[in-house]
Parts: structure tokens; sequence; C-alpha cells
């Protein structure tokens, strides 16, 4: 489903962020992406929605080369969410904020308000569907973007930081979140520093290090 | 005259001269287009439907860009070589309040975590699909979504640090002991005192008619 | 006593409900005491208020006592609060102030903002950095640093006004985990050094790590009604 081969990516100034990177996600699996801060788990996610493109090497989602596709083609593949909730949200009602993501992609109509109802539901926030996103605390608009990229019904989901800063409550809400995706058929990949939430709720743990992986396998 | 060498010398002549240029820009082709083909003038150029655009025009026009420039680059220099805390360091060592300055240079020094920011929302906005490559009327749409979370996201840090910095007696009246003040020396004070001398002689000059007027 | 909250209620401007609502609240000299609860219950308003914040600086209505060392904090201008309470928040880069060319500057801008003389400024700038251990980080610009240095030099430049509390509100929640491991360490001797901890947070563990006394907080309310 997602492949990265060799994948470098290197800034302007020459250091690497991505090393050579070799990584294979089959359909329906569910991985937490780990590492300290720069090891390039990041940079890493926005090359499979073409934010960034690579130095060398390539990427293939559902195996096709994301070279020359476009990010908002490559975005009805590929679900992401920021670490920053507050970088994104702009809508007067959280039901119109997680319908933009959905209308982008395609969905009208009774589709449309059906995936919007689902996404908020998914995320315990039905009953603030009118409610300015700023209204709620900044753990409930993380959940709000969560609900954002679920409207968008994409294959892959890749949420970066789903639980930071989250309660017991919250946490577990993600958890059944993505677990629900999982069953589903989708892809799940989180970027987590969460280690009880990575061992509950993922099968296969990437670590990376450096731009590099450095040992696969289930969580330790 | 004096500005270009400056930057040349701090090394910041290429910021300093397209910050300049970039900001009286839009002034400039507003004012270039009025004057060519407003003001009076003998000379006619060309001729555009109704207007003409005359010679006497054209020069006032540069004049006026060129002064605007000068000015943008004055200002550019400034910024780009001035630490804020040297600023606000002097301001207090004078007398003057720190705040202006450092509501001043908070802007300034906002300005390259905004660019980050702006660049984060545009990336946060294409991953939910949104199309900044498209037609022109799908990029006006979205600026919505693209101004949106920059502004608010702004106000909400700049909240955020303020609170930090009033618990730390930021804005506390009264005298501070600063621990650092930007250093002054002998050659900093004869160049003062030569560009204040220099300007008065360029007035006085141009008052008694000895120099051309001035603009 | 170094911190106590007496029937503390609240209200945010603008908004008609109560945020807390009747919070009894103790802090002894030295201890360390955890705040643990759900999002939106209260705790980043405790800490608010605590250290008094709420309301000299962002308004809104305050009933019952707040006091610091003994002494009732009400109607203190911010500046005269700061010092008292130092406060931590859980962003590390938004607690910078922007200005500071190092770290040694950054943490002197508290003693210098309370217009201590500059050989004072320095002593307790100093004390502070060596705390906290971040000697080596002293000449480094701010802004280059890790999250969870910055959430350390956060700490000291609070700590070198000189509080005996010192609260800080969900202090690893956006650190990585040597960034949680550094702050934790940093925060435990702390504690050994007889600073008073008010900390609200989810990371059971860390709390624990730290020996804290936990209360809970739920609705705005403490102690939680059984």
């Amino acid at each position: 489903m997602i492949r990265c081969e060799g994948l470098v990516h290197a800034y302007p100034d020459g250091t690497r962020a991505l090393d050579g990177l070799d990584l294979s996600i089959e359909r329906g699996e569910r991985v937490a992406i780990v590492g300290r801060n720069g090891s390039g788990k990041s940079t890493l996610v926005r090359h499979w929605n073409g934010l960034l493109r690579p130095t060398a090497g390539r990427v293939l989602i559902d195996g096709v080369p994301t070279e020359g596709r476009r990010v908002a083609e490559l975005a009805r593949v590929v679900g992401l969410t920021f670490q920053d909730p507050d970088r994104q949200l702009f809508a007067r009602t959280c039901r119109a904020e997680v319908a933009f993501g959905a209308r982008n992609v395609g969905l009208r109509g009774r589709a449309l308000e059906t995936a919007v109802a689902a996404a908020l539901d998914g995320v315990g926030l039905a009953g603030r569907a009118a409610a300015n996103p700023y209204d709620l605390g900044p753990s409930k608009r993380r959940l709000l973007t969560l609900a954002c990229v679920l409207a968008m019904r994409t294959p892959i989901v890749v949420l970066d930081e789903p639980t930071m800063g989250l309660d017991t409550l919250e946490i577990a809400r993600v958890s059944a979140v993505v677990a629900s995706l999982a069953t589903e058929g989708r892809t799940v990949v989180a970027i987590s520093h969460d280690a009880r939430f990575v061992a509950s709720s993922f099968d296969r743990v990437v670590p990376l290090d450096a731009g590099r992986v450095v040992e696969d396998g289930p969580p330790g | 005259m004096l500005v270009a060498p400056g930057a040349v010398v701090a090394g910041v002549f290429r910021r300093v001269m397209v910050s300049a240029i970039l900001v009286t820009l839009p002034l400039a082709i507003a004012v270039g287009l009025v004057s060519v083909f407003t003001r009076p003038g003998a000379t006619v150029l060309f001729a555009l439907g109704p207007f003409d655009a005359t010679l006497e025009g054209a020069d006032f026009a540069a004049r006026v860009v060129l002064r605007l420039v000068v000015m943008a680059s004055a200002l550019a220099l400034f910024g780009l070589t001035t630490p804020v805390r040297a600023l606000i360091a002097d301001l207090e060592r004078r007398g003057v309040s720190p705040r202006p300055a450092f509501a001043l240079g908070a802007v300034v020094g906002a300005v390259p975590a905004l660019a980050a920011r702006a660049r984060d929302v545009r990336d946060a906005q294409r991953a939910r699909g949104l199309d900044t490559e498209g037609t022109v009327l799908r990029r006006l749409a979205a600026v919505v979504p693209l101004a949106g979370p920059i502004v608010l996201g702004a106000i909400h840090q700049v909240e955020a640090r303020s609170l930090a910095l009033e618990a730390r007696a930021f804005g506390r009246p009264g005298r501070r002991h600063l621990l650092w003040a930007p250093p002054d020396t002998g050659s900093q004070r004869l160049a003062r005192w030569l560009l204040l001398a220099g300007l008065a002689a360029v007035l006085a000059g141009s008052m008694t008619g000895f120099l051309p007027r001035l603009p | 006593m170094a911190l106590e909250l007496r029937s503390v209620s609240y209200r945010y401007p603008v908004y008609r409900r109560l945020a807390l609502d009747g919070v009894n609240l103790r802090v002894d000299d030295g201890e360390i005491v955890g705040l643990a609860g759900p999002n939106q219950a209260g705790k980043s308003t405790v800490c608010l208020v605590a250290c008094g914040l709420a309301p000299a600086s962002i308004g809104g209505e305050l009933t019952g006592e707040v006091l610091v060392d003994g002494v009732s904090v009400r109607g203190l201008a911010i500046h005269e609060l700061a010092g008292r309470v130092g406060i931590v928040f859980a962003n590390p880069a938004s607690q910078l102030s922007a200005i500071g060319g190092s770290v040694f500057e950054e943490v002197a801008l508290g003693p210098v903002n309370l217009g201590l003389p500059v050989d004072e400024s320095v002593a307790r700038t100093r004390a502070a950095i060596t705390a906290l251990g971040i000697e080596e980080l002293a000449e480094r610009r701010p802004d280059r640093l890790s999250g969870g240095q910055m959430q350390l030099v956060a700490i000291a430049s609070m700590l070198a006004m000189r509080p005996r509390t010192l609260v800080l509100d969900e202090p690893v929640a956006e650190l990585d985990p040597d960034g949680r491991r550094l702050v934790g360490e940093a925060l435990r001797s702390l504690a050994r050094a007889g600073t008073a901890l008010l900390i609200a947070e989810h990371d059971r563990e860390l709390l624990a790590s730290l020996g804290a006394r936990v209360v809970a907080i739920d609705a705005g309310r403490l102690p939680v009604p059984a």
C-alpha cells in the first residue's frame, strides 16, 4: 500500500532528513512510527501525500509512484492530520470544518452528510456539531482534526501525534477509532510518543533514527 | 547615497534592497501611473486614450519613486542590522520606555515565525484536498482556509507569550538595571557626529541656495 | 504554607459558567502536589489562579482567597505578583521572550524586570541555571534548543525570581521521551532542594516518580464530591 524505496530527503544545505529509507506497509496494517524529535518522522509521512518530494529514491502509493501526482489528488488516498490542530481550523462550526475535507475529495449531498455525522460521532463530538471549534478546548480540537480526516474516507489514514495532551477517556476514543478503521480494512499509521497508546493500538512499530528505519517489529 | 554602502558593509545589501523594493512597489506603481499620465507637461511621449504620458510626468514619478525606495531601504537597513535588545537597551539608557521598542521588535521578529506558520497552514489545508495549484477562482476560494488559521493561531500564540512575559514582571513600572548595554565605540560616536554634521550642512546648503533645492 | 486556595470560585470573562467552583487546595513548603483530572476539568484554570494571572491579567471574577506564603494576593497588580509563584506552561517555545540573546540573558529577564541591581540579578540567574543543570546551555541561543531544553530554560527563568512555589501546567505534554526525562529529572532535583511544586499532569508515572500527593479535580470542583 505504501512503499518507500531508498527514500532520501535533503535540505538545501545538504543535511539529510531521510537517508535512504526503505519501508513497506501493507493494506490494513496498523503501524506506529516512533523516534526522537528530528529523526525524520514528520518528513517521512509528508512524502506520502506529496507535500514533500524525494531528493532521491521513490515513494509508491497503492503501487503507483507519487511522482507527478498533485497533493490534491493524493489527498484522496492518504489522509493526514497534523501535530498542531490550530494550524488548520478555520470554519465557524465543527460540522463545516469536518465537511471541508470531505467536500474537497468529492463527497456531496447525502454521502457528505453521512460521512460528516459519522466522523463527528466517532470522535464523540456529535453534540458539538454546531459549536465553534475555538469554543472547544485544545484536546477536543485535536479530536476534531481526527474527525476531519475520517470524513474524507481515505484508504490510508496517517495521524501525527493523535494523543498529545489528551486525557484517558479521549485516548480511549482515539484507540477505538484506530480499531474501527482497521476493521474497515483501512491502513492506519500514527506518529506517537505515547508508549501505552502504541502498545495497545498498533501491531507494528517502526523506529526511526537519523532518517532511517532502525528495527522493525511488533511493540516490545 | 549612504544607505547602499552601509548595507554592503553590513552584508545585507540584497535583503535590504529586496525588502525596500517589495514594500514600495505597490505605492510606486500607483504614484508612477498617476504622475506619468496626469502631471502637466509639454513633451508628450505617447498617448493612451484620453491620457497623455508626459516626460515631465515620468521625471516626477521617477524622483518620487527613488525617494520612496531610499526611505524604505534606510528603514530596512535599520531593521535588519539592529538587534532588538540593542534598541531596547539603548532606549532605556536614555530614559525612554522600552515597551514600544519591544512591541516593534516582537512584530518584526514574528515575521519568520509567521512565515513558517503560513507554510504549515498551507500544508495542512492541502492535505485536506485544498487545491492551491488550480484556476484563479479555485485559489480565491482558498484564501479563507489559508488566512483564517494563520491569523487566529498567531493571535493565540501572542496571548500565550504575553501571559508568560507578564508572569516575569514585564511591564513593571520603574527602572531596570540591565545586564548588557550595546557597545558604543569611539568610531561609532564619531560617525554619528559626522552624519549629523553632514545633514546640517546639506540642509543649510539647500536653504541658502548653495545646493539645488531638495525635492 | 506555600500556597493555598480557599473556597475559590472563578469565572472566565464572557463565559457564564463557573470554571472553578469552591476549590480548596493546599501546598505545603517543599511539597509536591499533582493535579489530575480529565481535560476541561479546570486544571489549567487552577494554575492560572494560583499564580495570579487569573484574574489580574486575563480578567474574570474570582471569589474566595488565594494565599501565597500565607498572604492574600487579592487585588495585587500583575507585576506585584511576579516572582511570588512561578508558572510554566506546556508549550516551550511560546514562553521564550524572543529578545534574550543567550539562555543566560533569557533567564535573567525576570530578575532584571523586577528592578534588581545587576549583581543580584546575575547571582540569581547563575543559581537558577545551576539548579536546573543547564550550565552548558548558558551561551546558546534559546530558540535553537530542543523542546526539553527550552522547557528547562522556561523553568529556570521562573526560578530566577526566587518564588517558593512553582506551578506547572502539563510541563511535559508536548515533549518527546528525551524531553520528558530531562524535565522529570530537573523537577526531581528541584523538589529535593525544597521548592514546592504544583503540577497539573496526565502523566501519572511522572507524578509517581516525583512522589507527588495527587489530588483530583473534576468539573471545577476540588475535592471532587463523593
